[in-house]
């Protein structure tokens, strides 16, 4: 008896040709990742990040900025010698699969370093990713203070390149003190999403604001849900209140559609608007009029620092990517120069003796505060950034003026913080 | 003929045997990561089929004993230090307990409530995990890493023994199903399935009968998490949202309802996908959804379900140009 394909020569045969070339595809497809590594000495640098859903932009924003410094960092020689190649993952900002996308890219792609560009919970766990496997890590989106703070999370091989909520709040709290001082504003509320940062940040503010302005009560708290797309009952309830100034760190979308909400009830012409999360382009652009005289701290703007290097910076991210940087990203832009100059110092790219050379470590950068930002060796996070705040007008440069507060006594304020808390 | 019991255990030490033999073909962190994902979310997504496919109760909130377990084993490890396996079973114990609770209030509940109502108590649950931040880490999860001390000289901390543990796990977990949905009990899940009111009358306590399905269910949900958390070595409020009791429907719709391994078949083809997907496009979800639209309007069941109605379909065709033209048996849920 004859095969059933024997009758149909023809269609079997590209049947079979087409099967052996969509093979051939699969496997080249397959392994191709180990014919690249065979042929150069890159050196793989792994970013998980949020590249889906509500905080895309930011995510997008972090790979751009990093993208834009390793073309820097490749042109001068790459770390010690070897270029690096970024592979990028998104993680859809669940943990679980930051973890998995965080192992496989040392596990499976061969990354010997991970920029972890992942919001907090990504972060931490990333973070243990980082202890399972000893790999050099660095976090450069988390802004939880515990991440590098609590000694109980602390990993030699785990550094963060990010700003910090407590150097935040601490500023904040000085800055609006001063002026809950002189304008005598007492009466105070509350806007904040209800989660952990919403929760820990407020309070934060509160506690710096109110021992520099003893006289300050809080009359209304307010506690959207977060991604909450309708205000008005919050807004109604900050009305009836009727405080004299009002904190929020909302941040992002819910930033923004709580200020266009809020603007039909012209309730930033009742009171004093405090939102630390303000300054950055990708709320500043999005705002559809955006109120005169909201005070901000910075996220990023390229008027703070004012100098020609951070201004340049802003405009050259603008000039390749068509928008302006976030706070995202320069953290993941000076994440790339920290590596670089500490394979520079050990020259070396072997994440140990990067992770030696890291610590303390202090690099120019346009965005630092004097110029140069540190890698604090006791607890491997970076201090000595921009930061300050200023009051937003309705165009650009959006922030004309930022008032900073000094890195020592930020030091000294996040030390007396550290020992209430138990982490000194 | 062999009984169906020794059957499957025979096939299921045959599929750990193969499990354990596969580092030792292919030396890769990323398939041994892969098949601890399958038997955390395998586990997860045939325990759910228990209810769905067995027993005609679509659960939305399912996912509440996944993140119970993986949270029960999380805080049980970092704050007692207790063995491993102990820890295990306490973990079980306890969700357990939530899903007699749970379900006591559910299971008398039909269709559309009942999916309703389970989906609230898992938002309750979720709720309750984010805003109880001194015991759940709140929001940020359970931090600083669980605690895998060695036991019986089997050290949870090395990857590939984690591996082995796991692939364990989803094995004896999988037998254990496959008993219960083949007992008389499994049976008389379907019946009431099928006809509740019937089942009555014939003297079958219904109430009683789909709570100890929906309490075994929940405690192979929470098995499946008690590996996730080793895996993640940490627990999310993530685990006990709605989404993951979403993927675990979508699960059991990609990989079957009916066949006992669908939603097994629905897992590897998940997270293949899905780390497929990932890697090479940009919109994924884009990817995903129209992989969704293909199933359930081309295929219109589980892929398992496919293969098997079309073998089943084959074989009557044959048997029917074959001299007896017998008519082709109904086919029924094994």
């Amino acid at each position: 008896m004859s095969k059933p394909s024997s009758s149909k020569p023809s269609s079997s045969s590209i049947n079979r040709r087409g099967f052996l070339a969509a093979g051939a595809v699969a496997a080249g497809t397959v392994s191709m990742p180990w014919v690249a590594g065979a042929q150069a000495k890159t050196i793989k640098v792994g970013m998980p990040t949020i590249l889906s859903g509500r905080v895309a932009q930011l995510g997008t924003s972090s790979r751009n900025a990093a993208q834009m410094e390793v073309e820097k960092v490749n042109a001068a020689g790459g770390l010690a010698g070897r270029p690096i190649e970024l592979v990028i993952r998104d993680s859809k900002g669940q943990p679980q699969e930051a973890a998995r996308v965080a192992r496989e890219l040392v596990n499976s792609d061969g990354c010997e370093i991970l920029i972890d560009a992942e919001a907090s919970t990504g972060a931490f766990a990333v973070h243990e990713v980082a202890r399972d496997l000893g790999v050099l890590c660095i976090h450069t989106n988390s802004e939880t203070s515990s991440l590098t703070a609590d000694p109980k999370l602390r990993l030699p091989n785990a550094f963060r390149c990010a700003r910090q909520g407590i150097h935040d709040s601490a500023v904040g709290g000085t800055y609006a003190a001063e002026i809950a001082n002189a304008r005598n504003l007492t009466r105070w509320a509350t806007c904040s999403p209800d989660y952990a940062y919403g929760r820990d940040t407020t309070a934060e503010f509160v506690m710096y604001l109110k021992r520099f302005a003893p006289k300050v009560e809080v009359i209304s708290e307010g506690w959207p849900k977060i991604f909450q797309p309708d205000y008005t009952e919050t807004i109604t309830k900050l009305l009836q209140a009727k405080p004299q100034a009002l904190y929020s760190c909302l941040w992002g979308g819910d930033l923004t559609s709580f200020i266009d909400q809020a603007s039909i009830y012209a309730l930033f012409s009742q009171m004093q608007f405090y939102a630390v999360n303000m300054a950055d382009y990708t709320a500043l652009t999005v705002v559809k009029n955006l109120p005169a005289g909201i005070h901000s701290g910075n996220r990023y703007v390229k008027t703070f620092p004012a100098t020609p290097q951070n201004a340049a910076w802003g405009d050259a991210y603008r000039a390749k990517y068509g928008e302006y940087p976030t706070n995202w990203a320069w953290q993941n832009g000076v994440v790339i120069n920290f590596l670089a100059a500490a394979a520079k110092k050990a020259d070396s790219a072997d994440g140990k003796k990067l992770a030696d050379a890291l610590r303390g470590l202090k690099i120019d950068s346009p965005l630092g505060a004097d110029g140069t930002i540190t890698m604090r060796a006791e607890d491997q996070t970076i201090v000595g950034y921009a930061i300050g705040w200023g009051t937003t007008i309705a165009k650009e440069p959006y922030v004309p003026e930022m008032k900073s507060t000094p890195w020592q006594r930020i030091f000294e304020l996040e030390a007396e913080w550290k020992k209430e808390k138990g982490f000194a | 003929m062999m009984r169906p019991a020794f059957r499957d255990a025979l096939l299921g030490l045959t599929g750990f045997l193969v499990l354990a033999a596969l580092p030792l073909v292919f030396v890769s962190s990323a398939l041994i990561d892969f098949v601890i994902r399958c038997a955390a979310l395998g586990l997860f997504a045939t325990s759910l089929n228990l209810l769905v496919g067995y027993g005609g109760m679509v659960s939305f909130g399912h996912g509440l004993f996944f993140g119970m377990g993986a949270y029960s084993f999380g805080i049980i490890m970092q704050r007692t230090g207790m063995p491993i396996p102990l820890a295990i079973l306490l973990s079980l114990g306890v969700a357990a307990l939530v899903a007699l609770v749970v379900g006591a209030i559910c299971v008398r509940l039909k269709e559309i409530y009942f999916a309703f109502v389970t989906l609230a108590f898992q938002m309750l649950v979720h709720s309750m995990i984010i805003a109880w931040v001194p015991v759940t880490g709140g929001d940020q999860g359970l931090r600083g890493g669980i605690p895998r001390p060695p036991f019986l000289g089997i050290n949870l901390a090395d990857q590939k023994q984690l591996y082995l543990f796991a692939a364990a796990l989803l094995i004896i977990g999988l037998l254990a199903m496959r008993h219960i949905v083949s007992s008389p009990f499994g049976y008389t899940l379907r019946m009431i399935r099928d006809n509740p009111v019937r089942a009555g009358f014939l003297g079958i306590d219904v109430y009683r009968t789909r709570l100890t399905a929906f309490v075994l269910a929940g405690m192979f949900a929470s098995l499946g998490g008690v590996i996730m958390s080793l895996f993640v070595s940490g627990a999310y409020p993530e685990f006990a949202f709605w989404t993951m009791s979403g993927e675990a429907v979508f699960i059991v719709m990609l990989g079957g309802t009916v066949a006992f391994l669908g939603p097994m078949v629905g897992t590897v083809l998940l997270l293949l996908l899905n780390d497929f997907v990932t890697r090479v496009a940009e919109h994924h979800g884009l990817v995903l959804g129209i992989v969704i639209l293909i199933f359930a309007l081309g295929l219109r069941k589980g892929l398992l379900d496919f293969v098997m109605d079309w073998i089943e379909a084959r074989r009557t065709r044959r048997g029917a140009a074959s001299l007896v033209p017998a008519p082709s048996p109904e086919r029924i849920a094994t």
